[in-house]
């Protein structure tokens, strides 16, 4: 165990691209109460793809790609960010949402067109023949260290959603109202 | 039609550093939060939880990236609100007199009791910064917090726009741009700050301030020196620490 963060650079070829997560600034500012204004800032999420793999790939305005990593896959919007690494993929985090969370609709777009890459972390890390499997985050603050995820990429037909497309879990509140007019006061 | 007044001398308006902007819309979310519950009608929200939601902002961040033909691409974000224009097309369009130019301190407002959304302003803007609430069925602008900053039930520092007020970056300047010894306008005249579009005559009070050239990519970082390992063998309490974690 490292006190210390560590980071190794996976070299399986099968997944040579570097995938990142970082949560929108916005999302920072107001987290809980007003989820109404900050879902149309960030409302979906594509994987933005440097110019080296969108054109390797023949993407275009609009296509999916399906993503894979040792543990997983996802199939989810691209689009084009010419000001990247040309090694690495990313997304917003915290924008997709499983149907039915939030109380939103369950068309709502965080639903149908935004997307985690949780589906291709382990939470817990290789095992290392000692019958114990560490968790895969930070030992001294939790937080799940993803930064050393790689992935393969590959264009596929879109889907109508992004995929995995788990069924909607059941609200413990009702829905919002459809429309708001926050006035505190005459 | 709706006249403008006779020219101010007192100009205000923001100034905003496309340098220094990370695009983090703490500038969009802090507007809505004053604007909603303040000035005139509330700005409403559609769908607000649904398929589509939509609502009325007075101050948006559009994201752009630009590729120049050498160098790295470069991400540039712009914020866009009501840029006060001296000859503002919104105001002598408006067939009601709702839409007015303030003579004292050319804070370009709607006096929402005259208004009858008819979204003519919303059209000869240039900018696209007004914006007709659905709700309230009258339009909706920026009042360049005209409630805080001559609001004397606020602490001091509070009294300015709550853009201003909230943004980290230090991006978002308020002050007078009619004084040319202002802070505001000594910035526009350090830095270069423009006018949007100036060829359509509106005489935009806000100014830009333009990013600065950035590197071009392909440069070492001065630090990574810094990074090769300074010792290889540990000694001492450190070693002992490191070989004992290592056990774990």
């Amino acid at each position: 165990m490292n006190p210390l963060p560590v980071w190794s650079n996976s070299t399986d070829k099968d997944y040579p691209i570097h995938a990142l997560t970082q949560r929108p600034m916005a999302m920072y500012h107001s987290w809980g109460t007003q989820n109404a204004w900050l879902r149309q800032i960030h409302g979906v999420n594509p994987l933005y793809v440097p110019t080296k793999i969108w054109e390797q790939n023949d993407f275009k305005d609009g296509d999916w790609a399906k993503v894979s990593s040792p543990h997983g896959e996802i199939t989810v919007p691209v689009a084009h960010q010419a000001a990247l690494n040309e090694n690495t993929i990313w997304t917003w985090n915290a924008i997709g949402k499983r149907k039915g969370a939030w109380a939103l609709d369950e068309k709502a777009p965080e639903a149908t067109k935004g997307f985690l890459l949780n589906h291709i972390i382990h939470e817990l890390m290789p095992a290392k023949g000692d019958g114990m499997r560490w968790a895969n985050s930070d030992p001294i603050t939790g937080q799940a260290a993803w930064f050393d995820l790689k992935v393969a990429i590959e264009k596929v037909e879109a889907p109508a959603e992004c995929e995995p497309n788990i069924p909607a879990q059941k609200s413990p509140v009702g829905k919002g109202p459809k429309n708001l007019t926050w006035k505190v006061g005459a | 039609m709706t006249a403008l007044p006779p020219k101010s001398d007192v100009k205000l308006g923001l100034v905003i550093d496309l340098d220094t902007c990370v695009g983090c819309h703490a500038c969009v979310v802090s507007c809505k939060g004053w604007n909603t519950e303040n000035y005139g009608a509330p700005l409403s929200d559609q769908d607000a939880y649904g398929e589509n939601p939509s609502g009325t902002f007075l101050n948006r961040v559009h994201s752009y990236e630009v590729q120049p033909e050498q160098g790295a691409a470069q991400t540039i974000h712009f914020p866009k609100s009501c840029l006060h224009c001296e000859d503002a097309p919104c105001v002598t369009v408006c067939p009601t007199g709702a839409s007015y130019k303030r003579a004292e301190d050319g804070i370009v407002l709607v006096n929402e009791d005259a208004c009858i959304g008819c979204g003519l302003c919303a059209w000869a803007c240039p900018y696209g910064a007004r914006e007709l609430d659905q709700a309230a069925g009258v339009m909706k602008k920026c009042t360049l917090c005209v409630d805080r900053i001559y609001n004397e039930n606020l602490p001091e520092e509070d009294r300015e726009p709550a853009c201003v007020r909230t943004c980290p970056a230090g991006a978002r300047h308020f002050g007078d741009l009619g004084d040319a010894e202002s802070d505001v306008s000594k910035l526009v005249q350090e830095r270069g700050g423009m006018d949007l579009m100036p060829e359509l005559g509106t005489k935009p009070v806000n100014k830009y301030l333009p990013p600065r050239p950035k590197d071009q990519g392909n440069e070492i970082d001065i630090l990574a020196p810094l990074l090769a390992p300074i010792a290889t063998e540990t000694s001492g309490f450190l070693g002992w620490l490191d070989r004992t974690l290592e056990k774990i």
